[in-house]
Order: structure tokens, then sequence, then C-alpha cells
């Protein structure tokens, strides 16, 4: 069973180059928008795929690096300098000696497919006239792609060596996604003699009907007849759908087409079946629902014996399908598989975690960690009064609440992702014990743990109440009966940070500790 | 080193014996010069595993070496564009070992300087490695049409681990895989030297495995022996008998005979009657009755009975096309054939 290992872009869509190592099973790719987590499954699908007509469609403007379209119009415009488009895709070693050869960017003696989207050599004596005009555009209509194997085979497109299927959920209800979908699950169900056999007998069923029920009109026509069309465009492979309870799937709703479709690809055929070797899903989250979305979650962790490549921008699936699956992009390169490093029980603590933010955190440069709820509502505010003007948005500093003191499972991703991060906590009556000795452990430039050293400031609150005594006395100390003031501001936590930030946000000081946080992530 | 390299007379099953020792449960190649035998090769191996899986390749020499060695680990660095099968020219000729346009034709790579280039690039190693992983046993018929660089190269891979069984018959030599040069020009002059070149690469060399021929009767091996000076005996008896026809009127009616086939020297296209070449017909085993028409020069040789005094190649083309006789053998002078020539 072929997998990937590794991918190779250079050149593509925004990728002027990309190395990204793949493992068996399943692989999630995680990114912010415009990382190109699309480009790498579209770049996998067109070379796997061998289709001239599917690059073609796309356009070759819409795939060469539009840096280094840029880059060659501002250069001397040597023909020999054009851009080329490369995609390499590095296979598992398998017995076809046609797949393997040293034919790519590592001249390593490796299984793999290529494709290359260049200016052929036999044009280039045109273009290189062409070029010559000095207000000539840039040639793409002078570019072609070619796919070969790594050992120069160019039969790939006949040969099928990896079965793949792309699902993007974001054109789920497009009637061509549809049909390229039905059709290749089609071929997955069915090999080539089953598919041929059940085409010539459609064929054979429309003439029957023609034969049978066209009869009676066909009789009175003289010179011409009608007839039931079968072509290139209406057969059986353009005729199927799939249902589910009976009705097609493309009268279901997206969020329902995405499942089923999902979870349809990743079935188990039967005897005589071609399974594929390769899924590759583009956003599954699209579309569903949190409750499907759980679902979803199970099916692929389950897809056993195959491998999967799913990019998606929901923490719940990366964390839920075990973060150290994750490839991270548009981040430093040496950062990117880092997660894969990470110890098993907190893989693991993510995976049984309540919903979490850990994608936020992982994908961000700096972040400012804190216990609960009223931290969180408060930050932002705290944050642009100690920050000297600037806002959390200004100095991309996320804030994120960790619900707990679960901080050593995030500065375990800190430390392999290099994320700076300042821990906010409260001191719960022992400073020593709980906020240094506990964290003896992530003693690093890129993460430091903030938080009273009076023990009898044991809480945010506390320290808030003592800061702020005069504001909380106003706002919280008329109407109670009770509870001293503190003692409500202990006991309604989130209500009291939103009234602060509602009615006292202009007075409101941080605590120290809070401030040296702040002075310390801005650094 | 399991490498045997057996030398076999014509007709006593070469193909065959490479068929029957194709075991289904490792991995074969199967490396053969002519495209003759490469149909017949498939198709008896698809004969005797019936349907049944057998990991067998069959490959033509030329393709194996650019699609398997050639291409795979050097495309990259020569960039080249399909191959020349013309002969090196002289300006290329005097390039240096290490310079690119040595190997090049045009945007074409020279047939006769690939596996020469595999040795300069230092590949010898990576296609053993590379032979090994894909392939257990190694069987390469029609192995005296290794010429020139190829030789080397073969002797070279046979080095793999992997298990070689060689097939040839030396004088079945007509045309070299490639030459260049003076490299291995020599190579078939001498029988003797020329097994000790396998011996001295680690083969055992067999002579005596397919010593007889079942395709030809006594009379044909016997003819063959006294006029060619070429030892082939027959495994078994038969009534086909050897004539010299020297009237118009017989080589008319052999002419006009659909199941004689008329071997000529060369374009026996232009005879307009069912036909071959003498050396072309290496490799084909469905022939009954032959006749062979002789060239003047070969005519006049037979006559004096100095046949095996003719030059190595003509003697080696004769001897292919005498030994395709299943049945009779008929020789003629091929000037009897002139009026049926076309354009004369």
């Amino acid at each position: 069973m072929p997998a990937i290992t590794k991918v190779v872009l250079r050149n593509f869509k925004r990728f002027d180059k990309l190395d990204l190592l793949l493992k068996p099973g399943l692989n999630v790719l995680l990114g912010d928008n415009e990382a190109g987590k699309s480009s790498v499954l579209l770049a996998i699908d067109l070379a796997l795929s061998a289709s001239r007509s599917k690059v073609e469609s796309l356009g070759v403007e819409a795939l060469l690096n539009a840096a280094a379209v840029d880059r060659f119009m501002g250069s001397r415009r040597l023909v020999a300098d054009l851009p080329k488009a490369l995609v390499e895709i590095f296979l598992t070693e398998g017995a076809d000696p046609s797949l393997n050869g040293r034919n790519n960017v590592d001249r390593r003696e490796c299984d793999g497919i290529k494709m290359e989207i260049a200016v052929p050599r036999e044009l280039q004596d045109e273009v290189k006239e062409l070029l010559q005009d000095p207000d000539a555009p840039f040639p793409f209509e002078y570019y072609a792609p070619r796919f070969a194997t790594f050992a120069e085979d160019s039969q790939i497109a006949f040969k099928k060596h990896v079965r793949h299927l792309l699902l993007d959920s974001s054109r789920i209800d497009s009637e061509q996604a549809t049909r390229i979908y039905t059709q290749s699950l089609f071929s997955v169900n069915a090999d080539a003699k089953a598919r041929s056999r059940l085409e010539s007998s459609y064929r054979k069923a429309k003439d029957e009907f023609r034969d049978a029920h066209l009869k009676e009109i066909n009789e009175v026509l003289t010179d011409y007849t009608f007839g039931v069309r079968t072509s290139s465009k209406t057969n059986l492979g353009t005729d199927l759908v799939i249902l589910e309870d009976q009705l097609p799937l493309d009268v279901r709703g997206k969020g329902r087409q995405c499942f089923v479709k999902t979870s349809f690809a990743l079935r188990r055929g039967g005897e005589g079946t071609q399974p594929l070797h390769l899924l590759l899903l583009e956003e599954p989250e699209n579309h569903l629902s949190h409750s499907q979305m759980r679902k979803l979650v199970e099916r692929l962790s389950q897809a056993e014996g195959r491998q999967l490549l799913v990019a998606t921008h929901s923490s719940m699936i990366c964390s839920r399908l075990d973060l150290r699956k994750a490839a991270l992009l548009g981040t430093d390169p040496a950062k990117r598989g880092a997660l894969s490093d990470l110890s098993e029980s907190t893989a693991k603590f993510f995976m049984k975690a309540p919903d979490n933010n850990v994608l936020q955190f992982v994908l961000s440069k700096k972040v400012i960690l804190v216990e609960g709820d009223a931290e969180f509502i408060l930050f932002e505010e705290l944050y642009a009064k100690h920050a000297k003007g600037s806002t959390l948005a200004e100095d991309g500093v996320h804030v994120i609440s960790v619900g707990g003191t679960s901080f050593k499972r995030y500065l375990e991703l800190a430390r392999l992702l290099g994320v700076r991060v300042a821990v906010v906590r409260d001191n719960d009556k022992h400073w020593q014990k709980n906020c240094v000795d506990n964290y003896a452990e992530f003693r690093m430039d890129n993460a430091r743990v903030f938080a009273d050293p009076d023990d009898a400031r044991s809480t945010f609150e506390v320290c808030l109440y003592e800061d702020n005594k005069e504001l909380c006395d106003q706002l919280f100390g008329t109407s109670r009966k009770s509870l001293s003031v503190l003692d409500y501001m202990l006991a309604n936590k989130a209500d009291v940070a939103f009234e602060l930030l509602d009615k006292g946000a202009t007075e409101l000081r941080a605590p120290k500790y809070i401030q040296d946080a702040i002075a310390w992530i801005r650094q | 080193m399991d490498k045997t390299v057996t030398f076999a007379v014509a007709g006593s099953g070469k193909t065959r014996s490479i068929v029957e020792q194709i075991d289904p449960s490792r991995r074969s190649l199967v490396i053969t010069y002519t495209t003759n035998t490469e149909d017949d090769l498939r198709r008896r191996i698809a004969n005797r595993f019936d349907g049944r899986d057998a990991a067998v390749t069959v490959d033509t020499y030329f393709s194996f070496l650019n699609s398997f060695c050639y291409k795979p680990l050097l495309q990259q660095d020569m960039q080249s564009r399909g191959i020349s099968f013309s002969a090196p020219s002289q300006t290329s000729s005097r390039m240096p070992l290490s310079s690119k346009l040595r190997y090049m034709h045009g945007d074409r790579i020279y047939h006769c300087r690939m596996a020469k280039l595999l040795a300069v690039k230092g590949c010898y190693e990576v296609v053993r490695e590379r032979l090994d992983r894909y392939y257990d046993d190694i069987y390469v018929d029609e192995v005296q049409d290794f010429g020139g660089h190829d030789f080397n190269f073969l002797l070279e891979i046979a080095q793999a681990h992997a298990r070689f069984r060689l097939v040839g018959d030396f004088y079945q030599y007509t045309f070299a895989t490639s030459h260049d040069g003076n490299v291995n020009k020599s190579l078939h002059g001498d029988y003797d030297e020329y097994r000790a070149r396998f011996a001295k690469a680690g083969f055992k060399v067999d002579t005596t495995t397919l010593g007889a021929s079942h395709r030809c009767g006594p009379a044909v091996c016997d003819y063959i022996t006294k006029t060619l000076g070429i030892q082939i005996a027959a495994a078994s008896a038969s009534a086909a008998r050897v004539e010299v026809v020297e009237s118009q009127g017989d080589v008319d009616r052999l002419h006009s005979d659909q199941k004689t086939v008329k071997l000529f020297l060369e374009q026996h296209w232009l005879y307009g009657c069912h036909s071959h070449n003498w050396g072309a017909c290496k490799g084909l085993d469905h022939y009954e009755d032959v006749c062979v028409a002789l060239n003047p020069t070969s005519w006049a040789l037979l006559l004096r009975g100095e046949l095996a005094q003719a030059k190595p190649i003509i003697r080696n083309k004769l001897y292919v096309a005498f030994s395709r006789a299943r049945g009779n053998l008929f020789l003629a002078p091929e000037s009897l054939f002139k009026k049926h020539r076309s354009g004369t």
C-alpha cells in the first residue's frame, strides 16, 4: 500500500519552497487562513491525477507562484530563468521499479511522482523571441504540465499508482465536484472489468427501453425516429448518483453531504474492490454541527489501512485526532513537524480535555494563558491600559483561558514550538510551591509564570480587589448584605469581571504581576 | 555467487530452458535482446503459468538499460530526450569521458554509450542494489549479442546478489547490442577466450546442458557441422534432409511454395515471397522447411567446400539461417531468385 512520505513544492501557488513530511495513517494540516493548506492538497491531487486537463482548467496563472513571476519580470527575462512550478510526491517504497529513481529534488533514489509546469523545450525559442519585446507579458500560455515518476516514466496517467480522492467540503454541493466524487467512489467499489460490464448493460438497457417503449411513437414516424442518448456525457458514470435512504445525496443539506461523503469514502470495500490509498480532506468541519463533527472525528480516527490528509481550521478536529499527527503550515519550517515530539500524555490530554483553543495557541507567536473566564474577560482592557497604548491585536498577543491550571500541557507545546508564553495564575496560597517549584522543568526563555508572590493574595479576585478597593466597593458594596465585597467577587467571578469591564474600565488597574506579564510578553 | 552462463546450440531450447527455470515464488527479470524472443518469451511464460500469479518481468535489453538504469539514475543530469541509435560522431568521440557531449547526439543519448555513462557516473553499485531490490533471479537470453560497453556492463551488474542465468550461442552472434570504437572489438574472435571472460567474472560455464538441437534433424546438424565447422548435434532422429538446388525450375517452385520460408542475406522483402533475412530470424522457432538463398560470395565458397572460411559474421548468419529448419533445408544461389526481385 503506497503512502506519501514527503511533499515537495517549488513555485507552486503561495509556496516558493515547501518540504512537508507526512506520516502513514493520519496527518493533520494546520494553518491560518492563507497558510496554504488547500494548496498542498491541490498539489497532491494534481500530481497524483496526472491530468493535463485538470491543470489547464485551473490555469497556469493560478498555479505558478506569483512572486516568482514578478521576480522574473523584474529580471533580465532570460528564457533559462523562467520559473517552473514543481510538485514532487515522495512515496513509500513499493515493488514497481518504474516509480523509483533519482529524478527528484533530493537526487535520492526512491519512489515518487512529480508534476512540472514549465515552458516545454520545443517552445523555448518562440518564447525567447517573444520576451525580446520589453512590453511582452509573462508567457503563461506557453506553459504546460508534465507528469512523470522519479524513474522518468511518463506513463503514470495510465497506471494510477496511488488511488486517491480529494474531498473539498467548501465545494461540496457543486455539480462537478459531486460527479467527480461519485465516479471515483464508483471506480473504488467496482474494478475496471466490473465497470465496463455495467457500462455495457446500461447501454443495453437504454436500447431495450427504446425498442419497448418508444416503438409506438417511432412506428408512426417516417424517416426519423427517437432514441436514447448514449455518449461520453450521458453514460453510467455520469448518470450515477449516491442514495442514502432512497434519497440522492445532492438533495441533502451540505452538512449531511459532507458527513456522508467523508464516511462513504472511508468505508472499507468488500471483496474485489480497490480501496483508496489516500484520502485528502479539505476542512471537513465545514457545514457540520458540533455533534456531527464529533462523529466525523470518530470516523476519521478509526480510518486504518490508508493515508489521510486533513486540512483543518478546527481546534476540535486537530486536538481530538491527536496533535502529534499535525503539521503546521505558515510557520517556521523547522517547527513544522515539531508537534510529533509531544509527549503521549499531553497529546491524550488534548484529545480528552474539554473543547479548547489549542489550535489558536499553536498558531500564535505570543500567548498569555489565564486560568479562567474572569481574567479572560478583563485582559484586553488591562492590556490596553498597561501596554503603553498598544492593544492585544496590535501586538499579536492572544489570550487563552485554560479553564483550570493545566498550564504545563501548553508549556510543553510552547517548548516545541517556541511560542512566547506568559502564564498568569493564582498563587493559591503557596507561591513558592504552586508558581515556582511547580514549573521547575519548564525554565526556558520563551515562557514565564506570573503570579502574585504574596501568599495572602491568593487569587486574581483578591489582588484585583485589594488594588482597586474603592472601585470594587463602589460597584459591588452597596447592595451586598450577607457577603463581603470580596466574598461576592469570589462567588461571582465572571459576572464581576463583566461588570468591572462594563462600568469601571477606565479606573481599573491590573495587579503588579499582570502588569509584569504584559511588559514581558511585549518584549 | 550463483551465476551460470549456458552455451547452447541452435534449437536446443534456450528460451524453453529459461521459461522452465522460472520459479513463481521468486521475482524474475528476463532480459532479451531481440524483440522476436521478447514476444515469444511473454507468450510462453503466460502459457506456463496460465493465469496464475508469477512475478515475471520481460524486457528487452535497451528498454531495461533505459528505463531501469539510465533514466531513473541519470535523466535529471543529462536532460536527454530519447535515444539515438546512430554511430557516435567523431566530434563526440574526441570529447573526454567526463564530458556530457561525449554521450549526446543533439539532445538524445547515444545507445552505445549509455552503459559506459553509467560506469563513468559510478552507477554500477546503485544498479546492482536496484536489481537486488526488485528481483531475485535475472535471466539473460541471447547473451552472445552483448558487445561494446554493454558486455562490460553485463558482467559488472552480474556481481549483484541476485541469481544470474545467462543463455546464448556463441556462433549465433550476428549483431552486437552496440559497439563503440575498439571496446570489446575482438570479444567474439575466439570461443575459448570468450568463455574465459565469463569464468573470470565468476560464472559457471555450462556447455553441455543445451548441447543438442531439438529443432534440427541429424541431416541438418551434420550439414552445419561439416560445412560451417560449428559443432551441433541432433537430439532425435528425423527424416528431414538437406538439398542443394541449382535449377531455375526448382527455385521457382520453392519461391512460390508458401510452406517454405526463403531466407536472404538482406532485403528479403524485395523478393515477393514468404521470406526473412538470415540474421533477423534469430529466435524464431516456427519454420518447417527452409530455403536459404546464398549470395554470390557464399555460393562460391559453398561450391568450393569452403563455407567455414566465410567471414565470421556471414558464417554466423548462415548458421542462424540453416538452423531455422525443423524440416528440410534447401540451399540455392541467390542469383536464381533474381527474376523474382522487384525492380529488376
